[in-house]
C-alpha cells in the first residue's frame, strides 16, 4: 500500500511541476482548425471499472455517430480517454493534464467524489463538464461549467415519496442506508421529502459500504413491520439486504432509486426476493420507448452487449455537447457553456432543460421488478 | 431478545466463514512463518471457481466446491514453489511476493471473468427454519456444518498422520526437522496447498452469500486476517474461535453502533491485540520470524 501512495505522491508532485500555471490561455484559440479534442475522463481499472467502461462505450457511439456524419461542422471530434480509477486524487491530476492540453470540454466521470474534486479546476480553466454523477453535492457547487446528463438523488428520492406516500398512502417506511457518498446522498434526499410528507420512519439503520451481514439492523427493522423498506445502497449491497430481508420473513415492499433496477439487484436478491420492488429510475428499461429501443439495438450491435442506463446517460450526455459544439462551432470556454445550457434535448432518460445549478432532467420515473426486469408503473 | 438472537446467528455464520480464512492464514503461517498477502484473492478465486463449475457446468454444488480447492490448491503450490528459493534467504521479500501474488491473482480474474463480477444462486431450497420468530437460514447451517468438518478433518490430518506430524515438526523447529529428515520444501509446499484448500472452501461458501467479484477477497482477507490474530496467529484452534469472535463482534457492533461499527469492531480487536499481543490462544513455538 505505502508503495502506491508514494508513486501517486510522486505522480501528483511531477503532474504539479509540469502544468504549475494552468495554460488556459492557449486552449481556446490554439487549434481553431484540426480536430476538436474531448477528454473522457471515467474509470478503467480499479473496482468501478465497470462503470467506467460503460460510459466510455456510451460516449464513444455517440462521438463515433457524428463523425461519420461529418463531425462538427466539418471537423472531426477527438476523443481521448482518461483513467481516472475512480480516485478523486487522479481525478485532480487529469483535470490539470486536460485544461492545459487543449480540450475543449470533458465528460464523465461516473463518480461524484471525482467529479466534485476535479470541478474547480475545470472551472478556472473554463472547461465545460458533462458529468454522470447525480449526487446533490455536485449541483450544490452551482459551477457554470458542471453540467449533470442525469438527475441529483434529490429528484429521484421525491418521485419515490410521492409514489409510495401520497399515491399509494403508504406511511410505516423504514429506511436502511449505507454511509457511504452514495448511500448518505439517498438517506437525506429521501428523508427529507418523507419530512415534507410528515411522515416519520418507523426505523432509520444505516450500514457501512462493506458491510455484508445486515440481521442486526434487518432484526431491528422487523420489530417496526414496515410496509416499505427504503433501501439507499449501491447494487450488490442491496441486492444483499434484499435477500437478508426475506429470509428474516419481512415482508415489506423494496423501493429505492436506480439501483434497485438493475440486474445485479435483482439476482443477488434472488428473483424472488426482488419481484414487486418499487424503482424510480429516469431510464427503466431497454423497451420503455420506441427511440430506447432503437438505441439499444445499435448499441448490442456495436458492443454485442445489452445497454443500460450508464450508458443511455454517457450516450445522451455526449449528445448533448455534440449539439452545443455545433452551435459554437467547435469554440470553447464561456460559449460552450452557456450553449450546452441552451440545449433542449429530448434524450434517452428525459427531456433535458439545464438550470442555472446544472441540472438538466427534472423527473425520474416510477418501475416495479418482474422477473428480474423492470416494468414502467402505469397506474400512477 | 429476538434481536439479539437473530445477530447471533448471522455473526456465527460469517463467524465460521472467518474461521476458514484465519485456518488458511495460520497454517501457511505455523509451517513457514509467513504472512500469505495473496489469502484473501485465493479465497476470491476459490469463490470465482466454484461458482463458475456450479453454474456454467450444473455440477452439483459439493463437486463444484472439491474441483474449486483442487483448482485454487494448485494455485497455492505454484506460489510456494515459486517462493522457495527465497525461503530462509529474504524474508521481506517473501511477503512482498505473496503481495505480488494476490495482485497477480486479481488482475487475472479480471481478465477472466471480467470486472463486474455474477450472483450465485443458493444450492440449498429449502426456506429458512423458523424458531420462535427467529429465522435460521438453511443455508447458514449447512455453511456452519461444513466449516466444522473442515476443521475436524484437518485436526486429524496434522495430529493423526505421519505428513501432519512432520508439518507440525516443521513448524515447532525447521532445522531439527530437517536433520530428522523431513523435507521442509514438501512440508511447505503441502502447507500453501491446504491453506489454498481452505480459502477455496471459505470463498465457495461465502459465494451463494454474497456476490462474487474480483475485489470481494480484500475485506474478507481482511477480516481473517484479523481474526487469525485475534485468536493467535498460527494457532488452529485460535483461528476458529478468533474467526467466531470476530463474526460476533462485527455482526453485534453493526446492530449498535449503525455507521461506526466498522470502527467499534476493529478498536475491539486493536484493544484485544495490545492486551494480548499473542492472541487468545498464542503460542510461542511457531514464532519464527
Amino acid at each position: 500500500m505505502r508503495f502506491t501512495s508514494f508513486s501517486i505522491a510522486a505522480a501528483a508532485l511531477m503532474a504539479l511541476a509540469a502544468c504549475a500555471p494552468p495554460g488556459q490561455s492557449q486552449s481556446s484559440e490554439s487549434n481553431a482548425t484540426g480536430p476538436i479534442k474531448i477528454a473522457n475522463v471515467n474509470a478503467q481499472s480499479g473496482q468501478l471499472s465497470s462503470l467506467g467502461q460503460w460510459e466510455h462505450k456510451g460516449v464513444k457511439l455517440a462521438i463515433d455517430e457524428a463523425n461519420k456524419a461529418g463531425g462538427v461542422n466539418g471537423r472531426q471530434i477527438q476523443l481521448d480517454l482518461f483513467d481516472s480509477q475512480g480516485d478523486p486524487t487522479i481525478g485532480t491530476n487529469v483535470a490539470r493534464k486536460i485544461s492545459s492540453e487543449g480540450y475543449v470540454a470533458m465528460l464523465g466521470t461516473a463518480e461524484s467524489a471525482v467529479t466534485l474534486a476535479m470541478a474547480p479546476i475545470l472551472k478556472d480553466a473554463k472547461i465545460p463538464n458533462i458529468t454522470s454523477g447525480q449526487s446533490p453535492k455536485l449541483a450544490e457547487l452551482k459551477s457554470p461549467f458542471l453540467f449533470l446528463n442525469a438527475p441529483t438523488s434529490v429528484t429521484f428520492d421525491e418521485t419515490l415519496a410521492k409514489y409510495l406516500v401520497d399515491d399509494k398512502g403508504l406511511k410505516n417506511i423504514a429506511l436502511i442506508s449505507n454511509n457511504g457518498a452514495y448511500g448518505a446522498g439517498e438517506h437525506d434526499a429521501f428523508l427529507a421529502s418523507l419530512k415534507s410528507r410528515n411522515v416519520t420512519p418507523s426505523a432509520d439503520e444505516v450500514v457501512t459500504p462493506d458491510q455484508k451481514d445486515f440481521n442486526a439492523n434487518l432484526a431491528k427493522i422487523r420489530e417496526q413491520d414496515p410496509e416499505v423498506l427504503f433501501i439507499g445502497a449501491e447494487e450488490v449491497q442491496s441486492g444483499l439486504i434484499a435477500k437478508q430481508a426475506r429470509e428474516l420473513g419481512l415482508k415489506a415492499v423494496f423501493a429505492g432509486g436506480a439501483p434497485l433496477g438493475t440486474d445485479v439487484y435483482a439476482t443477488t436478491a434472488g428473483l424472488e426476493n426482488a419481484e414487486g420492488t418499487v424503482v424510480s429510475s429516469p431510464y427503466l428499461s431497454n423497451d420503455a420507448s420506441e427511440e430506447i429501443k432503437a438505441f439499444a439495438a445499435k448499441y448490442k450491435a456495436a458492443y454485442n452487449e445489452d445497454a443500460r442506463m450508464h450508458v443511455a446517460k454517457a450516450y445522451d450526455g455526449a449528445s448533448i455537447l455534440i449539439e452545443a459544439l455545433k452551435q459554437t462551432n467547435g469554440e470553447g470556454g464561456q460559449k460552450l457553456a452557456d450553449a450546452i445550457r441552451g440545449v433542449k434535448r429530448a434524450g434517452l432518460l428525459g427531456n433535458y432543460n439545464y438550470d442555472a445549478n446544472g441540472v438538466g432532467i427534472h423527473e425520474t420515473k416510477i418501475g416495479l421488478v418482474k422477473d428480474g426486469k423492470v416494468v414502467p408503473e402505469t397506474a400512477s | 431478545m429476538q434481536v439479539f438472537l437473530q445477530t447471533l446467528i448471522g455473526g456465527v455464520t460469517f463467524g465460521a466463514v472467518y474461521a476458514l480464512v484465519a485456518m488458511g492464514f495460520s497454517i501457511v503461517y505455523r509451517t513457514m512463518g509467513l504472512v500469505n498477502f495473496a489469502h484473501g484473492s485465493v479465497v476470491m478465486i476459490g469463490a470465482y471457481a466454484a461458482s463458475t463449475f456450479y453454474m456454467a457446468s450444473k455440477l452439483p454444488f459439493a463437486v463444484a466446491i472439491i474441483v474449486a480447492i483442487a483448482v485454487t490448491a494448485l494455485i497455492g503450490l505454484v506460489i510456494e514453489r515459486f517462493l522457495r528459493p527465497l525461503e530462509n534467504k529474504d524474508f521481506t521479500l517473501m511477503l512482498i511476493g505473496t503481495i505480488g501474488f494476490g495482485a497477480v491473482l486479481e488482475a487475472g480474474a479480471v481478465l477472466v471473468w471480467g470486472a463486474t463480477g455474477h450472483a450465485v444462486p443458493s444450492p440449498v431450497a429449502t426456506g429458512p427454519i423458523d424458531v420462535a420468530g427467529i429465522r435460521i437460514p438453511t443455508y447458514s447451517l449447512m455453511v456452519i456444518a461444513v466449516a466444522a468438518a473442515a476443521t475436524g478433518l484437518l485436526a486429524l490430518f496434522l495430529q493423526r498422520t505421519k505428513r501432519g506430524a512432520a508439518m507440525q515438526a516443521v513448524a515447532m523447529d525447521h532445522q531439527a526437522a530437517t536433520a530428522v529428515g523431513i523435507h521442509v520444501g514438501r512440508s511447505n509446499a503441502m502447507a500453501f496447498a491446504i491453506g489454498a484448500g481452505l480459502a477455496a472452501l471459505a470463498g465457495s461458501l461465502i459465494g451463494p452469500m454474497l456476490y462474487v467479484n474480483p475485489t470481494m477477497g480484500g475485506t474478507l482477507g481482511i477480516k481473517g486476517f484479523a481474526a487469525a490474530m485475534l485468536g493467535g496467529f498460527g494457532s488452529m484452534p485460535g483461528a476458529i474461535v478468533g474467526g467466531l469472535v470476530f463474526g460476533l463482534l462485527d455482526s453485534f457492533a453493526a446492530g449498535n453502533f449503525q455507521e461506526y461499527s466498522e470502527l467499534v469492531t476493529f478498536l475491539v480487536f486493536a484493544v484485544i491485540v495490545m492486551v494480548r499481543p499473542t492472541g487468545i490462544f498464542g503460542e510461542a513455538t511457531v514464532n519464527r520470524a
